[in-house]
């Protein structure tokens, strides 16, 4: 093989790296948001199999693939609303939530994706190359001949960076996250806040499962995300709470992703078990070497996570 | 406005009217669920119904599913007590069925049935331990979120798994199907009345529920459990060893995991194959949980969940009713109950 067809499948490899990890990169910032404000949401595995579920029913039906994210965006987003009404203003256990709300969306998706099971979309997102920048030898073709959906994470995950730390939206949900009750005492309504964030969390969520099924496996199964949405709440780790920390986390996790599909297209004699098992053991291998690098650091999560809050109690 | 007003005291009546309450709200949505693709709701609870509990033998079929589900909870409810979130049994159990088939497929035909079945029974509670134990270790000396890891390695389980079914231990026998050689019956559980499925493994998990309730409430080792549950700082400075204490719980949990796995495949799958029902373990969170972590109570729901999952297969077959259902009635049981907790200590007032 010449020198030029191995860049070329290097960039191929890389550009599908980049949507895998798109799949993933939505859900890890949605997630970081919710627990900085103190929700643990566990749900995000079943948040996303809704966004798919809906993301691909819409854009089958109206063959339009943008109309079909943002019903699967807004259908995550509903979804975490039942997690947040139970663990804000009923104080119940958010890890018992987060769960019920996973076991909720695989038992909807499946009770409802019976009909549609192997149908396929014939409507994707169109790649559109970015003038200038898609020049940009190797790196262009990879990062900027992407779909506007990626892009919008790009963007994305540097505004969410910058609400986060450099502006007073940010330095408000930070505070109710480390101590809700100062915060209450400073004006803010911790409440309010963290249904906003557990909101925004099942919105990004939903996005993520829209992408994976309208962008990237334009086809339904039950249980399409197959653990993807865990791997989300594990990269949040990876990343120390911090969204631009989680695009490193994201791509590096899309890698493998992307790695083990070109392997498997191309007939390796690695046993696909052990190819499908790389993801689960990668994570399971950094997220053990990242706590113990946090620990080192005095890193933590949220000092309020997991917590309920209740304004009547002092 | 609404708020929440501290009660004088938990409220007994209501501990016994939310878990009703619950699963009454997961059966009224999902007959919603029913009705909005066009089906009899009626028609179909009807049908589980009395494929759960209609006749002795829709009955001993529910058992047969509530086997393993009161083992896994027996341990769960250990683990929970202490704050320890072990969402791992399904990973644990799929390494007992592993650990257990072992046996069953390598050892030479002749061995006798009690020494067949006790290395059985030892492998699967030592896999499913070894699956905890990881968790649990990292947990203790690195602070690593078990909820985390022992997800994790509920995948990487199912995909050991998967490689041995497609891999090493195919039966060359089995037209390219991923299923092991069929068990020797000296490798499966003896059945305890004709006619039905119900085996040995039942005696297992009464046994186990009536252990876990003994070691709760009348062990040094319970006891410091339940300190650590309470809080873990004030156990720490009550000179108990909290890092021990998880270890061995979490051990205890994998073990009853596993032997839950080592039941399915022995006493009534008889071979090793991909679908071995490890769900049982994220189901049995749910039943833990409406049980209120108590041994007794777990017997109870085991049962209960034990008919709405074999009904829930038989009614996927005879009415073409997904069987998302029963996950989907599950889970709204589950959140009612978590969210109705706040019910048992808090009154809720109006003012205006």
């Amino acid at each position: 093989m010449s020198a030029s067809h191995h860049t070329t499948i290097v960039i191929l490899l890389l550009s599908n790296a980049i949507k895998a990890g798109t799949i993933l990169l939505f859900p890890t910032i949605g997630e970081i948001f919710a627990e900085r404000v103190g929700i643990l949401n566990l749900g995000v595995e079943g948040m996303m199999l809704i966004g798919a579920f809906f993301g691909f029913i819409v854009t089958r039906l109206t063959n339009n693939p943008y109309l079909g994210f943002i019903a699967g965006v807004l259908a995550g987003g509903i979804a975490s609303l039942i997690h947040a009404f139970i663990s804000i203003t009923l104080r119940g256990n958010q890890i018992v939530s987060g769960l019920a709300l996973t076991i909720f969306g695989a038992g909807f998706t499946t009770f409802y994706g019976q009909r549609w099971i192997n149908m396929n979309l014939n409507a994707s997102f169109e790649n559109l190359k970015l003038p200038i920048l898609s020049n940009i030898p190797v790196a262009g073709s990879i990062l900027f001949n992407q779909d506007i959906i990626v892009y919008l994470s790009y963007i994305l995950a540097f505004v969410m960076w910058f609400i986060l730390y450099k502006t007073m939206i940010g330095i408000n949900l930070r505070a109710v996250g480390e101590n809700a009750k100062a915060a209450n005492a400073m004006g803010i309504n911790v409440y309010r806040v963290r249904y906003i964030w557990t909101f925004f969390g099942g919105l990004m969520a939903g996005a993520g499962g829209a992408y994976l099924t309208i962008g990237y496996a334009p086809f339904w199964l039950d249980g399409i995300t197959a653990g993807r949405g865990w791997i989300a709440i594990a990269l949040v780790i990876f990343a120390m709470w911090d969204p631009l920390k989680a695009v490193v986390g994201a791509y590096l996790f899309g890698s493998i992703n992307a790695l083990q599909f070109q392997l498997q297209a191309t007939g390796t004699t690695i046993p696909s078990a052990i190819l499908n098992m790389l993801p689960y053991l990668v994570t399971f291998i950094a997220i053990v070497l990242t706590s113990i690098i946090v620990k080192a650091k005095h890193i933590r999560p949220p000092k309020e996570l997991g917590i309920p809050y209740s304004r009547e109690e002092k | 406005m609404i708020y929440f007003e501290k009660r004088e005291n938990i409220s007994a009546k209501l501990k016994v009217v939310i878990p009703v309450v619950s699963l009454i709200i997961g059966i009224l949505f999902g007959a919603l669920a029913i009705v909005v693709v066009g089906i009899n709701p009626y028609a179909v609870y009807k049908s589980l119904f009395v494929n759960a509990f209609g006749s002795w033998y829709a009955f001993s079929e529910t058992l047969v599913a509530a086997t393993p589900l009161m083992l896994i909870t027996a341990g769960l409810i250990l683990v929970f007590k202490m704050g320890i979130w072990n969402i791992g049994a399904y990973g644990q159990y799929i390494m007992g069925a592993i650990f257990s088939s072992y046996f069953a497929i390598f050892m030479p035909p002749g061995v006798s049935k009690p020494l067949m079945l006790t290395l059985m029974f030892a492998g699967g509670a030592i896999g499913g331990a070894i699956w905890a134990v990881i968790p649990a270790i990292l947990k203790v000396f690195w602070e690593v979120n078990e909820v985390i890891t022992t997800l994790l390695l509920n995948y990487i389980a199912l995909y050991v798994l998967k490689f041995l079914m497609y891999g090493p231990w195919k039966n060359p026998k089995s037209f390219g199907f991923p299923l092991s050689k069929p068990f020797p019956s000296s490798a499966q559980l003896p059945v305890l009345f004709e006619h039905t499925r119900i085996n040995l493994g039942l005696a297992f998990a009464l046994i186990s529920i009536i252990v876990i309730w003994f070691i709760i409430k009348k062990t040094n080792f319970g006891y410091e459990v339940r300190v650590i549950g309470n809080n873990p700082t004030t156990a720490k400075y009550a000179g108990i060893s909290v890092g021990k204490n998880i270890i061995i719980a979490m051990a205890i949990s994998g073990a009853l995991a596993g032997i839950a796995g080592m039941v399915q495949v022995s006493g009534i799958i008889h071979f090793l194959q991909v679908k071995i029902n490890a769900n049982y373990g994220y189901t049995s969170i749910i039943v833990a949980w409406i049980s209120y972590l108590n041994p007794a109570l777990c017997l109870l729901s085991s049962i209960l969940f034990g008919g709405l999952e074999s009904g829930g297969y038989s009614i996927q077959i005879s009415m073409r009713v997904s069987y998302g259902i029963v996950g989907l009635i599950e889970s709204i049981a589950l959140f009612s109950i978590v969210g109705a907790q706040i019910f048992l200590n808090y009154k809720l007032r109006w003012k205006k």
